[in-house]
């Protein structure tokens, strides 16, 4: 496709789908009958309230904003005071991904709980956000960079990265032969690399 | 290149009238393409240009044949043709990618509309009906029909994508506008001058676009 | 925990960003099951209450858990539509046979229908003058352009008539407009110097 897209997560969006898996601590405050084999710890068939468990946040969500929430939550630590304030130290030392691979969605995600630290996440994730931005830009635009770097960045940053990469190395292609080259379609490359590579199994 | 197709378009077709040229039809459907290319929404059609540019298209290739075989005429008229064929093309490919993208919203905005302001053509509607509806086909063979019976609804509204018109473009002032106020900025109004170039979020000017008072590049 | 079948389908589409895994049949039929177990849970629940009011919680989380579920299948299928529509584009409208054997029954059906969308569409542009949207790509630079074969296709009918064997290995100036589909499918190769 050649459409460019900003940012929007939907349905089908599978990144908005695997962010909302990561996980948050939960305590029970409603007994949940029936439930017990969600806590592998304990042995009752129901969720006694008190009981504390991490919880996907597409579960913990709708089960926390409730007018008598079924269970409270604790901020995940990498969105506290601690972490915050080795970010604001500098953000660009940090390996974000070792954190989480969603840092930013998942981020913005908490930033819909009713809990006094989540007010505080919005404003953390725009100043890593942009304090960072140089840094992927430069990685992006200098063709020294060893492409793998973009493993070291959550996803948010690894996608800008590759678009950076990828637009960088049309523009250079460009200036070098005026474009207008015609290329084999992406899908059809892959296709015939993978037939190749079955082959090269065949034979050996 | 305008100029070359104005040319050639000039001794193959006579009738040449000031609002009408070919020229003036080729610079607003480069205009269209480039628009269409950078919004994030789908904007109005422009089928009688495009009708009107193919229809020059056929008749330039006609005339071209009475030009003999290896007249350097032959190749240039050729390539002029080739280039605005691309432009069309390019332009309704990027309107059938936002169409396929968006399809429940852009029917959905369409059906508020009446024939004669709707945005896509009747082609486009066509296609787009037919492209939900397969979808909607294969989600229920493979899926709904076995899901427990109150999960089995194709549920529109949280199926529908929208394009986010919260992003940013680059444009160029046609027309100055005064005021344009950037939600989530500061307070300030923006004024736009003729001829000013300038990085905006899409939504404030959405409707400028679609008036032509700037252009999209 | 519930959803996690669910969410290896959607994990196995990210690890294959730049192909299309094989139709996880099975893995659909897991994820319909856990739903039905869940959904029959909750129909147990409110038919035999065990509690006095009862207690409808845990209802309401399976209820989610449900939805999830829909969710991860939908999107599966959605995201697999996606990438059989750009075959479309890049392969043409025949599928080759490795690549129709990844997909299941009813999404060769569903490439089939969109084919003729598109074909009907493309047949209707300009008052049914008609524009082959799939060609032209890139913006044409010249009439002319050098490609070398990649194997060994056969015979080429020009436009002006004239007919030529494209063999592998060997180079041709070729019409760009007449020989585009074939550097896309990667029969040709331009050859850029």
């Amino acid at each position: 496709m050649s459409l460019c897209h900003s940012y929007m997560p939907n349905y089908f969006s599978i990144d908005d789908i695997l962010s909302s898996q990561e996980r948050v601590s939960c305590k029970i405050e409603v007994k949940l009958p029936g439930l017990g084999y969600l806590d592998v710890s304990s042995e009752s068939p129901d969720l006694q309230s008190g009981t504390k468990l991490d919880l996907p946040h597409w579960l913990a969500y709708p089960m926390n904003s409730r007018t008598h929430p079924f269970v409270s939550i604790e901020v995940p630590k990498i969105y506290k005071e601690a972490y915050r304030e080795i970010l604001t130290a500098d953000a660009c030392a940090v390996a974000l991904n070792k954190w989480s691979c969603y840092f930013y969605e998942f981020g913005i995600h908490l930033a819909q709980y009713e809990h006094s630290d989540c007010n505080l996440i919005q404003d953390l994730l725009l100043q890593a956000f942009k304090s960072r931005f140089r840094l992927v830009m430069d990685w992006a635009h200098n063709t020294g960079t060893d492409p793998t770097v973009g493993l070291q960045l959550p996803i948010l940053e690894r996608k800008l990265f590759l678009t950076g990469r990828k637009s960088r190395c049309l523009l250079i292609s460009w200036l070098k032969e005026g474009g207008g080259s015609i290329e084999t379609s992406e899908m059809v490359a892959n296709h015939k690399k993978r037939k190749r590579a079955e082959l090269e199994d065949e034979n050996t | 290149m305008d100029d070359s197709v104005a040319d050639v378009s000039e001794h193959l077709d006579s009738s040449d009238n000031e609002e009408f040229t070919p020229g003036k039809v080729l610079q607003d459907i480069e205009n269209a393409w480039l628009n269409e290319k950078f919004a994030p929404e789908i904007l109005p059609h422009q089928s009688e240009l495009v009708d009107c540019m193919l229809e020059q298209i056929s008749h330039m290739e006609e005339n071209m044949k009475k030009l003999k075989k290896g007249d350097i005429r032959l190749a240039i008229h050729k390539m002029e043709i080739d280039r605005i064929r691309f432009v069309i093309k390019s332009y309704l490919r990027t309107r059938l990618e936002k169409i396929e993208q968006y399809t429940i919203h852009i029917l959905s905005e369409d059906d508020k509309k009446s024939p004669e302001e709707s945005y896509l053509t009747p082609g486009e509607r066509k296609f787009a009906k037919e492209y939900l509806a397969n979808i909607e086909t294969l989600f229920r063979t493979v899926a709904l029909q076995h899901m427990p019976a109150n999960f089995q609804a194709f549920e529109v509204d949280k199926l529908t994508v929208k394009p986010n018109l919260n992003s940013h473009v680059f444009l160029r002032v046609n027309k100055p506008v005064q005021g344009i106020i950037v939600p989530g900025t500061t307070n300030d109004e923006i004024d736009l001058t003729a001829g000013a170039q300038r990085l905006i979020q899409y939504q404030p000017i959405a409707s400028l676009v679609k008036e032509g008072a700037v252009q999209l590049i | 925990m519930f959803g996690e079948k669910a969410l290896e389908l959607i994990k196995e589409l990210e690890r294959s960003a730049e192909g299309i895994p094989p139709f996880n049949d099975d893995g659909i039929r897991q994820v319909l099951e856990e739903m039905r177990i869940l959904c029959q849970a909750n129909f147990d629940d409110i038919e035999n209450p065990t509690t006095d009011p009862p207690n409808y919680s845990s209802v309401r989380v399976r209820h989610m858990a449900i939805s999830r579920n829909k969710r991860c299948i939908l999107a599966y299928l959605y995201n697999r539509l996606q990438k059989i529509r750009q075959m479309r584009w890049e392969f043409g409208s025949i599928l080759p046979p490795e690549i129709k054997s990844l997909l299941s029954e009813p999404e060769v059906q569903w490439f089939t229908s969109y084919s003729k969308a598109l074909a009907t569409y493309m047949r209707s542009i300009g008052d049914n003058y008609g524009l082959n949207l799939a060609t032209d790509v890139t913006p044409p630079k010249s009439l002319y352009i050098e490609v070398r074969c990649l194997v060994d296709y056969g015979k080429l009918d020009l436009e002006d008539g004239e007919v030529i064997f494209l063999k592998k290995n060997s180079q041709y100036l070729l019409p760009r407009a007449e020989c585009e589909g074939l550097v896309r499918q990667g029969v040709l190769q331009h050859v850029t110097s």
